[in-house]
């Protein structure tokens, strides 16, 4: 047969072919704000785009034709894993034909596994407890450690796939986990003690005092300077999404919403709920657009509680355009009176 | 294809795929870990279970099983005649549709298995059981084994990924409760397009009882198999947003034969050899919402169905004169169903249908027969207390043509739907 000797010929090349370097990497991320803070690691080097919108509930979406067409393109792929994308990740991926962002391949970044992740069952679990996720909490952008860490794992990553140009997203990722410590902690305290210095004090509790100290307070500012009156006191907030923003600055959620992950309010929870908050002494109710604002309602006018409408994403809101703007308005939101 | 032919094709898919692993060595990584997702160790297959069950009631006397069993020019529902009380239909009262068990997992870095156990009260039945490449280059795949045809919109969907509790009626009646299921191997093509472009070719082993059915014994020549082969294109416009629309063309052709029971006594008496075709396209259109548990969702989508059975008389015991001559069948039908989110997990959906716009038989004898067109709407109501469990309430009214007559038929299905274990997430 004369197409033998073709066929063997044409998979001989294959081989040996390898891929022709593109220009521009094109990034394609799960969520805006791995989009985000991709785009500050590479810069002009690479295209970033979102499948999400930053707008809607990422847990749920449907896998559209266009979204398997950015995957098919992608060189680097970047999720948040713990399963928050589970209920759609998987059709695009394969769909995608794209064997450069298989999971466990170069080109797919999981970025849970840099982050600081909470809320790790640590007993069985069944369905029964509702949306429960078995290896933690997926919403750890909200804690801005996390997003310093996140920026360095992608820097590692796309030093790993574009060596010529590590230095470059180094670079990058550096700066922009300089702006971020600044706009955490303010810049002449980030500069004067050092980030890691005071990142550290977060982490074991002594940073309220330290902010607090008359010796530092004047060169103090920033998220953790303006959530300083938030610490210690108790929230309420829709879904178990906010655990990360509230453990970074020491404040407290009291109950959510939801009585369990991924079921809607029901009565009987939201009457345990206005108790709670009142003994509690609750002010805040804190909940993200994609949200029904009536079971947040129910219970401000019981408490006299204000209801917190803020996107958790970047794109969710006008003013986060973002990851630090994201975390400005967030910040912002939640102390203006 | 002779085996020369044979073995330089599986040369060169092998040659495909160490391409891919040398490539993913040098990277420094494995060239591909489970497909699954999940962070922590584990090499076990997902496993889950869908448990689908439904309350039906009709006033039709028979049950709508027998009404389409029986309709004008869709013939029975075997190939065979004759057999009156023998039909495929929900029965009135409590039904388990039967219990399904998938099983995927990767195999390698090169493939990925997947199979689906059905579990009915009569007994176990591989409704699938496939091998998919995961690695090959240029936007192919390779899929092979006993699986769903990936023709149209609805074919390769499960029963419980369905929006209503039954088949469009075309379907049903043109490929059987099972849609077009059958061993074979397809090959598709995600194009290299600034749009979504799907390209298709499968080739199967054609024994769907209504429309590649094979019985291959005397007087009926025998075929070799594969006896069937389909062809499908899917497109998908970038539409910016929340929307999302994909159209699709398909057609296909296969050997057919059929033998029937004329005088109605037990025992086949002509039998019929030749080919059947079928063409169609769908079209599907989403809007995703950004509110939560699919308040505002609006899913929009309809296809049409065209399919010919041209065939020849083989023998005919009782009226060998006009054996050698032809039966030409042709039938059409489409449906077109809307379902929107008009709540926090509930949804409402509703879908018309006919059958038959084009309905006729060209008989060995010479004559030709035409038939009417049936029609059916139907409306539903659905609340998913999460995304592994549903109840939904759904009505129908159907106007049929049938052998004996128009018959119109009033229908209501409450069904209960749960899904356990690893589900995976859906195609779009």
């Amino acid at each position: 047969m004369k197409i033998t000797p073709v066929l063997l010929a044409v998979s001989v090349a294959l081989c040996f072919g390898g891929e022709a370097a593109a220009d521009r990497l094109k990034i394609v991320t799960t969520t805006t704000d791995l989009a985000a803070i991709a785009s500050a690691v590479a810069q002009d080097r690479a295209e970033v785009r979102s499948i999400c919108t930053g707008k809607e509930d990422p847990h749920m979406l449907t896998a559209k034709p266009s979204a398997i067409l950015q995957a098919r393109d992608a060189d680097l792929w970047i999720r948040i894993g713990l399963e928050l994308e589970v209920g759609w990740e998987p059709p695009i991926l394969d769909g995608s034909r794209n064997t450069r962002i298989r999971v466990g391949a170069p080109g797919h970044l999981d970025a849970s596994e840099c982050a600081l992740v909470l809320d790790v069952p640590q007993t069985a679990i069944s369905r029964a407890m509702g949306d429960v996720h078995p290896m933690g909490n997926p919403h750890y952008w909200l804690d801005p450690l996390n997003g310093r860490r996140i920026a360095g794992a992608i820097a590692d990553r796309l030093a790993l796939l574009d060596p010529p140009n590590a230095a470059f997203y180094r670079e990058n990722a550096a700066a922009f986990q300089k702006a971020l410590d600044e706009r955490m902690f303010g810049a002449e305290l980030a500069r004067s003690v050092g980030a890691d210095a005071l990142w550290a004090k977060t982490q074991d509790g002594s940073i309220a005092d330290f902010l607090r100290d008359p010796a530092h307070k004047d060169k103090a500012g920033g998220w953790a300077k303006a959530l300083l009156p938030l610490r210690g006191k108790k929230i309420v907030t829709y879904h178990r999404s906010w655990v990360y923003l509230a453990h970074r600055f020491g404040i407290e959620v009291a109950a959510e919403l939801e009585p369990k992950p991924g079921v809607p309010p029901t009565a009987a929870h939201l009457a345990n709920v206005a108790e709670t908050a009142w003994a509690g002494g609750v002010k805040i109710i804190l909940q993200e657009p994609f949200y029904s604002t009536k079971a947040a309602n129910q219970i401000a006018a019981k408490t006299g509680a204000r209801v917190v409408v803020v996107a958790n994403s970047v794109g969710g809101q006008p003013e986060a355009t973002d990851y630090l703007a994201l975390m400005d308005l967030i910040a912002a939101k939640l102390t203006e009176n | 294809m002779n085996r020369r032919t044979a073995l330089s094709l599986m040369s060169f898919i092998a040659a495909l795929m160490a391409r891919d692993y040398v490539l993913a060595q040098t990277a420094g990584q494995p060239a591909g870990a489970s497909g699954t997702g999940r962070g922590y160790p584990s090499f076990n297959p997902d496993v889950s279970a869908i448990v689908d069950m439904f309350y039906h009631q009709s006033d039709s006397k028979e049950g709508i099983g027998h009404v389409t069993g029986e309709m004008a020019g869709f013939g029975h529902a075997h190939g065979h005649g004759g057999e009156g009380h023998h039909h495929h239909g929900p029965d009135k009262g409590f039904n388990l549709r039967h219990l399904e068990v998938q099983l995927s997992a990767a195999v390698d870095p090169y493939f990925k298995g997947s199979a689906i156990v059905a579990v009915a009260e009569e007994g176990a039945e591989m409704e699938t059981a496939e091998i998919e490449t995961t690695g090959l280059p240029w936007g192919l795949k390779l899929r092979g084994g006993k699986f769903y045809s990936d023709f149209g919109y609805i074919n390769a969907q499960h029963a419980h990924q369905w929006d209503f509790a039954d088949q469009p009626l075309i379907y049903k009646l043109c490929l059987g409760e099972h849609g077009l299921n059958e061993k074979g191997l397809q090959l598709s093509w995600l194009a290299p397009t600034p749009f979504y472009l799907l390209a298709g070719v499968e080739v199967f082993q054609g024994e769907n009882e209504n429309l590649f059915a094979y019985h291959g014994e005397e007087p009926l020549p025998t075929h070799d198999g594969p006896r069937a082969g389909v062809g499908w294109l899917k497109i998908g416009p970038n539409l910016s947003g929340r929307h999302a629309l994909q159209f699709g063309v398909f057609a296909a052709t296969g050997k057919h034969q059929e033998e029937h029971d004329g005088d109605g006594d037990g025992a086949a008496d002509h039998w019929l050899d030749g080919d059947s075709t079928f063409w169609g396209g769908d079209a599907v259109y989403k809007y995703d919402a950004p509110r939560a548990h699919g308040q505002g969702d609006f899913i929009a989508q309809a296809e049409y169905f065209s399919r010919e059975k041209d065939l020849r008389l083989v023998a005919h015991d009782l009226a060998p004169q006009f054996v050698g001559n032809s039966r030409v069948d042709r039938q059409d039908g489409y449906y077109a169903q809307a379902v929107y989110g008009f709540l926090p997990r509930w949804r409402a959906g509703v879908r018309w249908e006919q059958v038959g716009l084009t309905n006729e038989s060209e008989l060995p004898n010479g004559t030709t027969k035409t038939f009417g067109s049936s029609r059916r709407a139907s409306a539903m109501l659905d609340f998913s207390p999460s995304e592994f469990s549903r109840i939904r309430l759904q009505v129908s009214q159907g106007s049929y043509e049938t052998a004996e007559g128009r018959e119109d038929v009033a229908e209501v299905y409450v069904q209960w739907m749960i899904s356990l274990g690893a589900h995976g997430a859906h195609k779009f």
